[in-house]
């Protein structure tokens, strides 16, 4: 390891780069001046060499990083570097934008908003119901076929599931499986912590208004007797919410056992453990109850209801006609001003219907490819004032 | 100054002489008369030999030094004890006056009425005079007469005259001189360069006090702000080092500015969706870490190395100092291009990705569905990856450790955010970020989604400076481009 060499700067040597002799800077700036000040010193203008070893050196080392020397590239965003790249994004930009927005222009998407706050709607009697459950029928036409999966969502308006106290409104470790929290459920699930002396299972705001409408879908074929078509209600969860994030407490034989000591939430009909008949769909991880616990990112969302999956390549999965909705109109949005509907929508590798991102890429790719044209032709008229212009 | 002369005596003169000295040092009454009139006796008759003279010489590079000051837009002023005649012919050898000047005097004032009306005298001549320099010349006494009573018409004077030389100065009309100008309607800032025991006061006035370290002692090193050993170490030292710190601190604070209005903005802008309830839209550990993970070392070692001109450059061209006169870079012009910026990009993020989910459509190709965290993020990540590739815009000078930096600042958010949440963490109460960041980045739309953002938002930026580049360079700018 190389000996770093130690400069000795003491009087009669050779100056340094730096000029004079270097600090022997009299000790503390302000305070102590009368500690080491040496008379002797001014006058001869540097310290003695002592008859020993080397004096201590406050030099700074001369190293690259130190002395600001270090290697760099150093690039100029000057038009010539920065014309190819407006004329480069300009290129791949728009056959991008043009891909993406013929693929979004593919997907066929239908909403039935079924409300029913309209009084010529089918559902309107269901707002103010005199039975309960309430049913309803919406008729609907497809006017072209839906080939592929087909995804069945229900949208929800004026639902500010982003509500700050609705989304801490929660406890994960009760939903995770966790007896201690399953019995003593989090504060922040407060109101809807406790009923009847009970803790509630799964607690909170978020649980609590869960989704409950029923929705079917019938298809009015040749003859005058409508098929159903069948809903596939796994796969619609996150498969890490379904399998990991969401478990069910452990114990007893029965899922009813399980949730021993607990009480439904205030506004559900059925406790959890009665969600679904299957037992992997059931109890906290029924993935209905999943997907109403990720709570959507604005007021006006949709969540993934069923899935219609593909029959085989002959057929389309819903070939155009007319179709049935039917509703068992359970869950109460009028007083909020909220709206219902159903959304009937294929999907594509990058997601469902907005034409966004392909009208997005295709516009800032022609505005990157016309500053490309303005700047050459800038850079043209001004190549010579700005290779004579001097400093002045 | 001395002259050396001689004269053979003989022993009787010698005798003589001594006599009459004895007889006058030893008088009781009017000893000095006396002596006086001896030594008149004495001195007479003498040839001469020569005369010897002191040169203090000037230092190194003196002239240069204050030559390349005064183009940077520097004005200098001498002031020293030194007597009148001293302090013009060393102001004339060292470049502070020329030879093509006119030199105005305000010395020698015996009265303030006098010095009024001098005063007045010379703001007359230098009015009608505008081709030619002027220079001032002005010594202790009537200094202090005209700083009684008269200092806006002496001030007044002074700012037409592109030197300024006050001789005869005690150590406190220094001090007094430099709080003149500070005070004086332009709020100038103030650099007091000296070498002695009498410069300190004024060393300590000033804004910026420099001493050099050198025969007179280290008494103004010890009491200034920066000390040198040459004179002409001023130069690198402003024109160098003190450009480039400029530089780094003003760029500096307006990014940090620009970094927090593009990280809060889009909160801001999300309350107006969630009914104005508070709610977060990013998670509270990214909340934390933004600045002082993923957004802090790429501007920590730019404010340490960044030279946005070759340091040779600098030093051989002192006007490019003058683009950073009167605090340009953090100036109302500039403090609002950055923060207008900073809305712009947060404007960007917020509502790209807000119309990226429209009325919520899935952006996977499963077609399930995103939350209000995985929105969150989206965001989040957009905005991280502009800020640092703002900071690798603005930086001139890449070091190895600039690029470990700032392409190590990206990879480590994702590194991190895949590692938070990957998986559930026990001691913490809400996993909301559980999975949601590998999810984001399995849709495709996103993907897209966050190029395109980032390059609309880097893009603006890019336009703004090539044009200015090319429609009106600054100097720095030029320098720039002659130097590759």
């Amino acid at each position: 390891r190389r000996r770093r060499r130690l400069r000795v700067f003491c009087q009669g040597q050779q100056a340094g780069p730096l000029g004079g002799p270097p600090a022997r800077r009299g000790a503390a700036p302000w305070g102590s001046m009368a500690m080491n000040y040496n008379a002797k010193d001014e006058v001869d203008g540097g310290p003695q060499c002592p008859p020993g070893g080397p004096a201590k050196n406050r030099r700074p080392d001369n190293t690259a990083f130190k002395q600001q020397r270090l290697p760099a590239w150093q690039p100029i965003l000057t038009a010539g570097t920065v014309l190819p790249t407006f004329f480069i994004i300009g290129l791949i930009f728009i056959p991008i934008g043009i891909g993406i927005f013929v693929t979004s222009n593919n997907i066929r998407e239908i909403e039935i908003d079924y409300t029913g706050t309209d009084p010529s709607s089918p559902c309107n009697k269901c707002l103010s119901p005199n039975a309960t459950p309430c049913y309803c029928t919406i008729n609907f036409t497809l006017e072209q076929s839906f080939e592929g999966n087909v995804f069945m969502y229900y949208g929800l308006s004026n639902f500010y599931q982003n509500h700050r106290r609705y989304v801490k409104s929660r406890d994960d470790s009760q939903l995770n499986g966790d007896s201690s929290a399953l019995l003593n459920p989090s504060k922040e699930c407060e109101p809807y912590r406790r009923n009847e002396d009970k803790p509630i299972a799964p607690c909170g705001a978020i649980a609590n208004s869960m989704f409950n409408d029923t929705l079917e879908l019938f298809l009015v074929g040749n003859e005058s007797y409508p098929t159903p078509i069948p809903l596939k209600k796994k796969g619609i969860a996150w498969w890490t919410d379904k399998n990991v994030k969401f478990r069910n407490p452990s114990g007893g034989e029965s899922l009813k056992e399980r949730f021993k000591g607990t009480t439904k939430p205030v506004n559900w009909v059925k406790p959890v453990y009665m969600l679904d008949s299957e037992p992997d769909n059931n109890g906290f991880i029924n993935e209905d109850f999943i997907v109403w616990m990720r709570t959507a990112a604005l007021p006006t969302f949709r969540k993934l209801y069923r899935l219609i999956e593909r029959k085989s390549d002959l057929h389309p999965t819903l070939p155009a006609g007319r179709y049935y909705l039917n509703i068992t109109y359970n869950y109460p949005v009028h007083s909020f001003d909220g709206r219902k509907r159903m959304i009937l929508s294929t999907i594509s590798w990058m997601g469902g219907k907005n034409p966004f991102l392909g009208i997005a890429y295709i516009a800032i790719g022609s505005i990157s490819f016309l500053l490309g044209v303005v700047l050459l032709v800038i850079n043209h008229k001004y190549r010579n004032s700005s290779n004579t212009a001097d400093i002045t | 100054t001395l002259c050396m002369a001689y004269k053979h005596l003989t022993s009787k003169e010698y005798e003589e002489i001594d006599r009459r000295l004895f007889e006058a040092r030893t008088a009781l009454q009017q000893r000095e008369e006396k002596l006086a009139h001896v030594f008149q006796f004495i001195e007479k008759d003498l040839i001469l030999l020569g005369a010897t003279a002191v040169e203090d010489r000037l230092q190194d590079r003196v002239r240069e030094t204050i030559e390349a000051l005064r183009m940077a837009g520097i004005k200098v002023w001498v002031l020293t004890g030194d007597k009148h005649e001293t302090a013009v012919s060393v102001s004339l050898s060292c470049g502070h006056f020329h030879r093509t000047m006119n030199i105005l005097e305000l010395v020698n004032q015996k009265s303030d009425g006098e010095c009024a009306e001098q005063l007045r005298q010379l703001a007359r001549r230098i009015k009608e005079d505008h081709v030619i320099q002027h220079g001032l010349v002005v010594d202790g006494t009537s200094l202090s007469l005209a700083l009684r009573e008269h200092e806006k018409l002496f001030m007044e004077v002074c700012r037409n005259c592109s030197a300024v030389l006050c001789c005869r100065m005690a150590p406190l009309q220094k001090a007094k001189v430099i709080r003149l100008i500070k005070i004086s309607p332009e709020k100038p800032i103030t650099l007091a360069v000296g070498d002695g025991a009498n410069d300190v006061s004024m060393i300590q006035e000033a804004h910026v006090g420099i001493g050099i370290m050198g025969k007179e002692g280290r008494q103004a090193a010890r009491n200034s702000d920066y000390a040198i050993a040459r004179f002409k170490f001023l130069s690198k030292l402003l024109f160098v080092h003190g450009h480039f710190y400029y530089i780094r601190i003003a760029t500096l604070v307006q990014y940090f500015f620009y970094k927090n209005v593009c990280f809060i903005t889009p909160q801001f802008l999300y309350q107006f969706y969630c009914l104005f309830s508070q709610q977060t839209l990013y998670d509270s550990v990214y909340l934390t870490l933004y600045n002082i993970c993923f957004t802090s070392l790429p501007i920590l070692i730019y404010s340490l190395l960044e030279q946005h001109i070759d340091p040779h450059v600098l030093q051989s061209k002192p006007t490019l100092y003058r683009d950073i006169s009167k605090n340009r870079q953090l100036s109302i012009k500039t403090f609002l291009y950055w923060t207008i910026l900073g809305f712009s990009h947060a404007f960007i993020f917020f509502f790209g990705s807000y119309f990226l989910i429209g009325k919520d459509i899935s952006l996977l190709g499963n077609g399930q569905m995103f939350g209000n965290w995985t929105f969150g993020t989206l965001v989040f990540t957009v905005m991280v990856i502009t800020v640092t590739v703002k900071m690798a815009l603005e930086t001139h000078f890449w070091t190895w450790i600039n690029h470990l930096v700032t392409w190590g600042s990206i990879i480590f958010y994702f590194i991190f955010s895949l590692f938070y949440g990957g998986i559930l963490w026990p001691f913490l109460g809400s996993q909301n970020m559980y999975f949601v960041f590998i999810q984001l980045l399995s849709s495709g739309s996103a993907w897209f989604a966050i190029i395109l953002m980032v390059v609309t938002c880097l893009f603006l930026d890019i336009v703004k400076k090539v044009f200015d580049r090319q429609l009106h360079p600054t100097n720095t700018e030029k320098a720039q481009l002659t130097e590759t």
